[in-house]
């Protein structure tokens, strides 16, 4: 499903060159719930971003449903962001001028698909997220909770191949962080590949698998207790 | 497309647009109005004379001594004008048409101002007038040699005159000008012996403008107008050394007063000239700062929504998805500000009428000035719908 071998990632500023990600890889199969965790400044967001085709990478290569999406062009890239991926934020990044319903609407418009598609899918994914009856409220009438699962029912609407989420419950308190756990796991439940970043081990315990970074790789340390091995591995770096 | 989410967020977020549309709307009406104005007064100037403006200048002799003879001082000088390399013509008039001075009375078809009168302006010419003016006759003939008199400026008295059609179909509305007989005033009949297609008089200003009457006369007065046509392209040379050249001839008077028919006409349009500058700066300033604003507007909102634009690109949006949102918004924005301003325009136009007797709007304006406003708002804003375009899809998770 996901296949990445060799990736590097820097990022230059005029000052100094950090090396996010460095001879990274990881194998994501189809239908896997995929914890991401990691120490702050470690290369999740980074992994995650060359994962949902956001930011181009250096070296190495990357496997997105069997093709090669390393050297796409900008134009192909957000047509498989668009069709193949979705994403969840930790701050949601609902559009805030626009009803639930257009929010949702945002990813099938770039589609293509007819009004009567569109519509269905909304309808459909609203139900899912338990927030049908709120179609025509906007972002600022609803709570984090809402929000975020109209986030989500947005990355779902386009039946993507892979949901990716960073931090999502990051911004929302324990009850609601657990709701929206329960919903992605859900969608999991019914076939969609999910890499989900989080700093919440027990959350990451919740996940079929856990891959660690530290300082850009892959940690071999089995991540079951992942505060205490990042800080081991800081300490031993 | 896109036009129906993108006009709901532009209505929750309204009072930018709002102000744009308004000044969109502001400047659709000055624009088409100050158009319309500039439009009149540049079709004003560029009228058809009937007179080959571009090569004809004037020259004065006056002689303060006072001892002279007229007679010997016109042949002499007409002379040597019209020998001089690159002349085509000259000949002896009162006044310079389109330089503002002249005379002009009422011509009657009966004696002693009985029946309808026509306004006239007059000029004294010889028989080389109509070539030096380059007029043609459309019918009839010209003046003779012969047919010139000389005469007191107080008892002016000739026989026959040239008019324009203009002056001739005023007062002969049935077209029998040619040879018929009209008065001046009180005065003696004059015989219409040919008629002049076309040409004007001495005030631009003047709605009869094209009603000339030329008077076959010398009048012998101390001070002497010649008007002189040069070859095509050869005034300013003739121009150049007219005034040395008469000197020469006799030292016993003033040359002076050179002045070219086109810097005379200039003048009396100056103020046609002047408004059309004045109102054409105010469209360029208007068009300006209408832009300027529709680029500030777009920047702001580009930037206010910097976070919105990553997440759209992360979403799936590709970079012309992003400048065609900016384009339909700014087209939704300049629609409004169009049809408020087409009746703006209009209302405007309606005050001018009424206000300073200005002609009707021609409507073709309107629509031309919606397209030249929406293709204005289209480029204006493309400069910071690209900018936005640029915006990397990682800011979506780059920022919270
Ligand atoms: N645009 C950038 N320019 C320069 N350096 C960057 C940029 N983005 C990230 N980095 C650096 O890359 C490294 C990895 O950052 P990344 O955001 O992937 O970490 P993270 O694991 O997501 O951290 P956190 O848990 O705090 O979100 C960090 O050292 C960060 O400072
Ligand atoms: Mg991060």
């Amino acid at each position: 499903m996901l296949k990445m071998q060799h990736v590097s990632k820097i990022y230059r500023t005029d000052l100094v060159e950090t090396h996010a990600l460095r001879d990274f890889g990881v194998h994501v199969r189809e239908g896997e719930f995929i914890a991401v965790t990691g120490p702050s400044g470690s290369g999740k967001t980074t992994f995650l971003n060359i994962a949902g085709l956001l930011e181009t990478f250096d070296g190495g290569s990357y496997l997105l449903d069997g093709e090669d999406v390393g050297r796409l062009n900008d134009r192909r890239r957000s047509r498989v962001r668009n069709e193949k991926i979705g994403f969840i934020f930790q701050g949601f990044n609902l559009i805030p001028d626009l009803n639930v319903f257009d929010n949702v609407d945002v990813p099938l418009r770039y589609r293509g698909f007819d009004a009567a598609e569109r519509r269905r899918r909304i309808e459909s994914t609203l139900d899912l997220v338990g927030l049908g009856s709120r179609s025509k409220h906007i972002p600022a009438q609803l709570s984090g909770g809402q929000q975020q699962r109209v986030a989500i029912a947005r990355a779902l609407a386009g039946s993507p191949r892979i949901l990716l989420a960073d931090e999502p419950t990051g911004n929302l308190d324990s009850l609601m962080a657990r709701q929206i756990l329960e919903l992605i796991e859900d969608i999991n439940a019914r076939g969609t590949t999910i890499v989900m970043v989080t700093h919440d081990p027990e959350l990451a315990r919740r996940a079929a698998r856990s891959i660690h970074i530290i300082d850009g790789k892959v940690s071999d340390l089995e991540p079951f207790d992942p505060p205490a091995v990042a800080i081991e591995a800081r300490a031993s770096a | 497309m896109e036009i129906r989410p993108i006009l709901s967020a532009l209505l929750r977020n309204r009072t930018g647009a709002v102000l744009i549309a308004l000044q969109i709307a502001v400047t659709l009406a000055v624009v088409i109005n100050a158009a319309h104005i500039v439009k009149q007064r540049l079709d004003l100037i560029g009228r058809p004379t009937g007179m080959d403006v571009a090569n004809i200048f004037e020259v004065h002799s006056f002689d303060f001594a006072g001892e002279f003879n007229y007679r010997e001082r016109v042949r002499g000088d007409l002379e040597l004008l019209r020998n001089m390399p690159g002349v085509r013509a000259a000949t002896v008039m009162n006044q310079v048409p389109l330089s503002g001075g002249g005379s002009s009375s009422g011509y009657f078809r009966e004696p002693e101002r009985e029946g309808p009168e026509v306004a006239g302006n007059h000029f004294t010419v010889d028989e080389q007038a109509v070539d030096t003016l380059g007029v043609s006759l459309s019918a009839g003939r010209n003046f003779r040699l012969e047919e010139i008199d000389y005469m007191d400026l107080d008892n002016v008295d000739v026989d026959s005159v040239l008019v324009t059609a203009a002056f001739a179909e005023r007062l002969f509305p049935d077209g029998d000008a040619l040879g018929s007989t009209i008065y001046s005033g009180g005065g003696d009949p004059l015989t219409i012996i040919g008629i002049i297609e076309h040409m004007h008089g001495s005030w631009v200003d003047w709605e009869e403008l094209d009603q000339v009457v030329l008077l076959p006369v010398y009048v012998e007065q101390d001070f002497v107008r010649y008007v002189v046509r040069t070859e095509p392209g050869r005034r300013d040379e003739v121009l150049g050394i007219v005034e040395q050249k008469l000197s020469e001839l006799d030292r016993e008077r003033a040359v002076r007063g050179v002045r070219s028919m086109e810097e005379l006409a200039a003048e009396s349009y100056r103020g046609d000239r002047m408004m059309a500058v004045l109102l054409t700066a105010v469209i360029f300033l208007l068009i300006a700062i209408t832009a300027l604003g529709i680029v500030g507007l777009a920047s702001f909102s580009v930037k206010s929504r910097t976070k919105q634009i990553g997440t759209r690109r992360a979403i799936g949006a590709s970079r012309f998805d992003i400048v065609r949102y900016f384009l339909v918004e700014n087209w939704l924005i300049t629609t409004g500000g169009v049809i408020l301003g087409s009746v703006l325009a209009v209302a405007f136009n309606l005050w001018l009428v009424r206000t300073f007797e200005l002609p009707k709007l021609d409507f073709i304006y309107i629509p031309l000035g919606i397209l030249a406003l929406w293709i204005l708002g289209q480029l204006a804003v493309l400069g910071p719908a690209r900018r936005a375009a640029s915006i990397a899809p990682a800011i979506a998770t780059r920022t919270v």
